[in-house]
């Protein structure tokens, strides 16, 4: 309940309270090195691929990682790009996230929704169900999902891998966003019941514009999570033209294991959806992370 | 707050109470329907099998009782080891990203210029999948051309180890990389935490003459209480589930096997599918005490309005 | 109530959405999956994919190269699965025949029959593809493992010859090694590297006679003659024969210990070539592993590739003209020309090999008995946790003891299941 917390929060506080904190630390120069160095520090291993990517193995091996480059080179990632095919995995990437997303969000809105808006005596039941579920361990789910994905000829299908995505992440999103629906005034629905609106129609041109901040952080934090599945992905598939990116990306080491400037090169091709998501949403990203733990 | 919001709600709804209404269970149909065949279902169906000794293979599974069981704790040192190596996890876990994370937090709760892309710089690993943070760190700790030991060479280490060659090191090297992703989570949570504190008991505590350490000892942190219970369960979770890091860097050889590796070896591997939900049901069993945990707080705030 | 309607019907869409099984386009198509993950096999397997492709335009092949670890293990997914890949890349042995004992592999003998493979497949190899009368796996091809090695990095150690017994090679071992030339380079990742180590000491040590019987758990690890293997194996650990930490490279990465002369020696498959740069292969050449014992019979590792048909193959007679197809005599013949695979059909003309081949053949042909590889050898279940203890040994030789007692405990695990 974070959002609704911050807001009772007077802003003229916050102000004065940060306004404080600046005094008593913002200004060190000592901090500003001290994180400047733990920065470059924390991201040497990205770094590190980075450069070894516009390089060639041939340089590497000879004289060593830490030498200074000779020429850079783009052939690496165009032969991730092309040869390691990373961009059909991609592709297959956001065949599979986009539905995925579409189905999770529309789903546990509904499910929210009855939690959130109606007393009836299987609710909390229910609600605790699905939380508890949250937590659940995959690994539970592996062999009767793989039996029952060829019982129902969905075995090596992107298919089956949005319904147990979807499935899976059922339980977080009905969690977060009935908490959040929980914010809502029911003033607001008892003005549409005078007007005649159904049951449906409230939810859909009421609940849902009103859940849209929720709806869309949390569509910022499942797209990085099931585009990041790895899992599922080669359990359900089999064939290489259906694969997502992480599961292809395990397969660059196999084709190119001596060549560690094409795999670095694919792997951050491979980030870059997910990290431009994160750039450009990152207030959604973060949200849907303290939705989720909020309570 | 939603105390409030509670009592304004649904007027409605109270006045039909008398007849069943079926609205919400329609609302409910279509995802309960998903969930109770995809997850629900398939759960208890791993308890069943992991009470037989089914091969993936035969179409009807053999009743075996509890002998996989007693097999796992008795006779199966691969599973101990994996075992131990799943704790080993969890106290990292719950140790390391716990206390770095907090410390960041503590310093990006400030206003501070630049912040957001020192942020940035922590959460980023969050978002790079584990396949890709596999491969980078497996470049990393390449013990030839690699990132570390190219610099241990370069200042004068004669004799670098292996890293994930290095039965003593393999599954630490392994955790580090698991670690390196999980800070920037932590961090996100206690910046979250850290904004909703209330800003007046920190005033009052200063007025008080409270140093910074007392502050962030007798204030700071017991008002973190609640954000650092979540976190630890996420982690202890976490660690439960690590699977692909493992399966990426090293396969579960050099002492590096974890339960989640170890399960779909077993059962992919060897098809021996009932062993594997086995060692399923224990990471299940085991994950029931915190899932248990965390759902007695949800149950006790739901209860408290 | 009427407003309901249009929840209904989203209701029913999502229903739909949600059930619509996407029943894959049956349209005479051979799905084939294949572990030619390395850079020149993969090129040859996406050749005659798409030699057979030009020629049958209504029998498409859909082509899946899956990384060679990988596919290792998720062919057991797989083969469970419906629908399996019609055709698949495999090794002979007991490898294939885990699957044909579970119904996994499908019978082509009536292929078999039709194209006359009888005639033309030499007996050994008709023998592996056969199992209760029933055809099941087609062999192909296969290679000789061996001692590779630099002579160059030999004449600099001032080493004179290859070594042909144990004692000689311990000398070379020293001599490298004061030369500061790694004697052995050895990739261990994935561990099988580590079981040829396993494969040759035991039969040098013990004969193939014992060695097969072990593999097919029919002699206990506790042996004593289990024990004199490993022993001989800790002289070669102790006299610093080896590059340190092998779990860390992939074989591929071990081979550039090599190429930039680190180390001098490399027991590995022909298939080393495939990765060693063309250049430098004027200074490669490979030996006999050494004997330890001339008294008893002389066992190799040749392990046979080949292909089969998944029992749960969609399209059973697409799969079959495809598996002929890569049997046929052309196949053969350019695999042995282009990947210098060695032909398991007696038709295939091998007249024209290099010498290095030729060095090869005469290596398989000169062995008493030809052994597969440990893990196509013995049962995947054992040659996994085998597997796991020589790399336990690699590291802590010190722990043989209770290393064997658990290849023991698996073996007897095994057993026991089997049984049931």
């Amino acid at each position: 309940m974070t959002t609704a917390a911050k807001t009772t929060t007077p802003p003229a506080v916050q102000a004065e309270a940060r306004a404080a904190n600046m005094r008593r630390l913002g200004g060190s120069a000592g901090l500003y090195i001290f994180l400047t160095v733990l920065t470059i520090v924390w991201l040497l291993p990205v770094i590190a691929a980075f450069i070894t990517s516009f390089r060639t193995m041939d340089e590497i091996s000879i004289q060593g990682f830490w030498s200074i480059p000779q020429q850079f080179t783009l052939t690496n990632f165009n032969e991730a790009w092309n040869q390691a095919r990373v961009s059909r995995y991609l592709g297959n990437s956001f065949a599979i996230t986009i539905p995925s997303l579409i189905g999770m969000l529309f789903l546990s809105s509904l499910s929210a929704y009855a939690l959130a808006r109606y007393k009836f005596r299987l609710n909390l039941p229910i609600y605790f169900m699905f939380v508890a579920g949250t937590m659940l361990p995959f690994q539970i789910l592996l062999l009767p999902v793989f039996r029952l994905t060829n019982a129902l000829g969905l075995y090596n299908t992107q298919f089956s891998l949005i319904l147990i995505h979807t499935a899976f992440q059922l339980g977080f999103c009905t969690f977060v966003l009935r908490n959040f629906m929980k914010t809502v005034p029911g003033e607001i629905f008892d003005a549409a019941r005078v007007d005649g609106a159904g049951e449906f129609r409230m939810f859909w041109q009421i609940m849902i514009p009103l859940s849209l901040p929720a709806l869309a952080a949390l569509a910022t934090l499942e797209f990085t999570w099931v585009f990041n599945d790895y899992l599922w992905a080669i359990i359900l598939l089999q064939d290489d033209a259906l694969k997502p990116v992480t599961a292809g990306l395990a397969t660059l080491r196999g084709q190119f294991n001596t060549n560690w400037p094409v795999i670095t090169a694919g792997a951050l091709i491979a980030t870059l959806p997910t990290l431009l998501v994160f750039i450009f949403l990152q207030r959604y990203f973060i949200q849907g992370l303290t939705l989720g733990s909020g309570k | 707050m939603a105390a409030t919001l509670k009592a304004g709600r649904l007027p409605g709804a109270s006045s039909k109470r008398r007849r069943m209404n079926w609205t919400p269970y329609l609302f409910l149909l279509l995802p309960l329907a998903l969930y109770f065949v995809w997850i629900i279902a398939p759960t208890f169906y791993t308890i069943y099998l992991s009470l037989t000794n089914w091969n993936g293979v035969d179409p009807i599974p053999g009743f075996v009782g509890l002998q996989n069981f007693e097999r796992l704790f008795t006779k199966d040192r691969t599973f101990s080891e994996a075992l131990l190596n799943n704790v080993r996890w969890l106290v990292v876990f719950i140790t390391i990203p716990t206390t770095l994370g907090l410390g960041l937090a503590m310093i990006f709760n400030n206003e501070m210029r630049g912040g957001r892309w020192y942020k940035i710089s922590f959460y980023s690993p969050l978002v790079m999948s584990l396949p890709v943070i596999g491969l980078i760190w497996g470049w990393v700790y390449h013990p030839r051309a690699g990132l570390l030991n190219g610099f241990l060479q370069a200042i004068g280490v004669a004799d670098p180890p292996g890293w994930l060659g290095d039965r003593d090191l393999a599954i630490w090297a392994v955790i580090i990389a698991a670690v390196w992703r999980q800070v920037g989570y932590v961090m996100v949570l206690y910046l979250a935490g850290l904004k909703n504190i209330d800003p007046s008991f920190v005033d009052a505590a200063r007025v008080d003459g409270a140093n910074r350490w007392q502050l962030f000892r007798h204030v700071i942190l017991p008002l973190l209480a609640p954000v650092t219970t979540i976190i630890v369960v996420i982690s202890i979770i976490d660690s439960l589930r690590a699977f692909d890091l493992v399966s990426i860097m090293t396969r579960g050889a050099q002492d590096t096997q974890v339960l989640a590796n170890f399960m779909y070896i077993e059962a992919f591997n060897n098809y021996r599918m009932g062993y594997g939900a086995a060692i399923a049901v224990v990471l299940f069993a085991i994950s029931l005490i915190f899932i248990g945990f965390y759902l007695s707080r949800v149950i006790r705030d739901e209860l408290e309005y | 109530m009427s407003r309901n309607k249009w929840f209904i019907a989203v209701l029913l869409m999502g229903v739909a959405l949600l059930s619509v099984v996407s029943v894959l386009a049956q349209d005479g198509t051979v799905a084939y999956n294949s572990y030619a993950s390395d850079p020149l096999p993969r090129a040859f397997d996406e050749k005659i994919v798409a030699m057979w492709n030009e020629q049958h335009p209504d029998m498409q092949v859909q082509h899946s190269i899956i990384n060679h670890e990988d596919f290792k293990q998720a062919i057991r997914a797989y083969l469970l699965a419906e629908p399996a890949p019609d055709v698949l890349t495999w090794f002979a042995g007991n490898r294939a025949r885990f699957f044909i004992d579970r119904g996994l592999i499908m019978d082509f003998s009536d292929a078999w029959q039709a194209e006359g493979f009888d005639d033309v497949y030499a007996p050994g190899f008709n023998a592996l593809a056969t199992v209760n009368e029933g055809k099941y796996f087609l062999p192909t091809s296969y290679y000789w493992w061996a001692v590779y090695y630099r002579p160059s990095l030999f004449e600099k150690a001032g080493i004179e010859k290859a070594p042909e017994t144990f004692d000689e090679l311990l000398g070379v071992c020293e001599s490298l090694n004061a030369a500061g030339i790694t004697p052995f380079t050895i990739g261990a990742r994935f561990r099988w590297p580590a079981a040829a180590w396993f494969d040759y000491l035991n039969m040098r040590t013990n004969g193939p006679e014992f060695h097969i019987n072990l593999m097919l758990l029919q002699e206990s690890y506790l042996d004593d003659r289990v024990k004199a293997t490993f022993a001989n194996w800790r002289k070669l650990l102790d006299a610093g024969c080896f590059v340190e930490d092998p779990a860390a490279l992939d074989w591929q990465e071990a081979v550039d210990d090599m190429v930039q002369e680190r180390a001098a020696m490399y027991l590995m498959g022909a298939f080393i070539t495939d990765s060693y740069p063309d250049e430098l292969e004027e200074d490669l050449d490979f030996f006999r592993f050494p004997i330890i014992d001339p008294a008893i019979p002389v066992g190799e590792d040749a392990p046979t590739d080949g292909y089969f048909i998944a029992a749960q193959a969609r399209n059973p007679e697409g799969a079959k003209a495809f598996l002929a197809f890569l049997g046929s005599k052309d196949v053969q013949q350019m695999a042995f020309e282009e990947l210098g695979r060695l032909p398991t059909r007696t038709d295939v003309d091998i007249s024209q090999a290099e010498p290095a081949t030729q060095q090869g053949i005469q290596l398989i042909q000169s062995a008493d008995y030809v052994a597969q590889f440990y893990d196509r050898d013995t049962t995947p279940a054992m040659a996994e946790a085998g597997m796991d203890g020589f790399m336990r040994f690699w590291d802590n030789p010190d722990d043989i003891d209770t290393i064997l007692q658990d290849l023991e405990n698996e073996r007897l695990r095994i057993l026991e299941e089997e049984a049931q």
